[in-house]
């Protein structure tokens, strides 16, 4: 089946029931999502399919309909986007093995609500889950994302 | 649009057929959508309960909210919880989820078959809340069933053919693994409303 992933059109040779996450990571080798709970519980795998945030562990390959757009997409000639440069701004990252997730919604959240509230970033983001406890960093990167967005338009 | 035509075409036709019956008018929630001349009450309200049986089912309820939660329920889970998440209708109010996580980040087209997986149906969302009936009696939610402002704008008979044909609703008799299905079948269903709203569609009273 052919897939547009980061910008990039590809054939997958993979059966429809396949999670898009094992296509991603096994099949074409784009290793920023990440595998954790396998039952979307955790956000971990969390991409983008034209904009809307989804999880590709338990997403069906053959139901993709859209662009899909990873952790790896998110970057435009080597320019980091605006969520990117302020989690690195914030230092969200602690171990880091949830934060493909957390900037994919965060990035949805950004395309639809230009300045959130807190509410709206608890509504948005209650589903990416983080062990090493980073929320309050990652509601700290998003409005300076947001702040970012605005000062880049 | 449409719909709101079909009620005005119905709800003209139904007037004119009272005032040639020269039937007193009656509010619309106790208004039959059939003969009821002649009906045994106890059929009805014996085909109620299985209706009853079906939408007060969690597979159905548990996204029929008021609160803007929909919940989780099951063996595993003891109580029936919140739908874990944070998951809301939405801001917008639509039912769809919030900006950022909507019911179809992780609700696909069809049922993830991993254990705890995620169900899934086309267009995964809450009910609107004017239909919501998690927590109400077999009374309140039989009465509600009846009243177009607050069953979707429908009449009995499209009642029934959304239960039959709505892909979400079909869902609740096939959840998924680890989960109880709602009892009977979609064309079980329709075929009682049919048969309630044909003996006059009677309520029980609390």
């Amino acid at each position: 089946m052919r897939l547009t992933v980061d910008g990039k059109q590809m054939e997958i040779d993979a059966d429809p029931e396949m999670p898009l996450l094992w296509a991603l990571r096994d099949l074409a080798g784009i290793l920023g999502p990440k595998f954790g709970c396998g039952i979307a519980a955790c956000g971990a795998c969390t991409v983008l399919i034209d904009g809307s945030p989804v999880r590709s562990c338990v997403l069906p390959v053959g139901g993709v309909e859209g662009d899909v757009v990873t952790i790896e997409g998110l970057s435009r000639d080597g320019a980091l986007s605006a969520v990117q440069q302020a989690w690195l701004d914030e230092q969200v990252a602690q171990c880091g093995y949830c934060q493909a997730g957390q900037i994919m919604s965060a990035t949805a959240l950004l395309d639809e609500i230009d300045n959130p509230t807190d509410e709206d970033i608890d509504n948005a983001m209650a589903g990416n889950l983080c062990r090493c406890g980073t929320y309050p960093k990652i509601r700290a990167a998003i409005k300076r994302a947001a702040a970012l967005k605005l000062a880049r338009a | 649009m449409r719909r709101a035509i079909l009620l005005t075409i119905a709800a003209t036709l139904f007037a004119a057929a009272a005032l040639a019956q020269e039937v007193a008018p009656v509010a619309p929630e106790t208004v039959p959508q059939a003969e009821t001349t002649l009906v045994d009450p106890t059929v009805g309200l014996a085909e109620w309960q299985t209706i009853h049986d079906v939408f007060a089912h969690p597979r159905c309820a548990n996204c029929h909210v008021d609160d803007d939660h929909p919940r989780w329920s099951g063996a595993h889970y003891g109580e029936t919880r919140f739908h874990a998440f944070n998951v809301q209708r939405g801001a917008d109010g639509s039912g769809f989820g919030n900006p950022g996580m909507r019911c179809m980040t992780c609700h696909f087209e069809s049922n993830s078959n991993v254990l705890h997986g995620p169900p899934g149906a086309p267009s995964w969302h809450l009910a609107p809340v004017e239909m919501a009936w998690f927590g109400k009696s077999s009374a309140e939610i039989c009465a509600q069933i009846k009243d177009p402002e607050r069953n979707g704008g429908r009449t009995l008979s499209e009642v029934a053919e959304h239960v039959r044909d709505d892909a979400l609703v079909a869902w609740g008799w096939a959840p998924g693994p680890g989960r109880n299905p709602a009892p009977g079948s979609a064309e079980e269903t329709f075929a009682a409303i049919e048969r309630w709203s044909a003996a006059g569609a009677p309520c029980p009273i609390d």
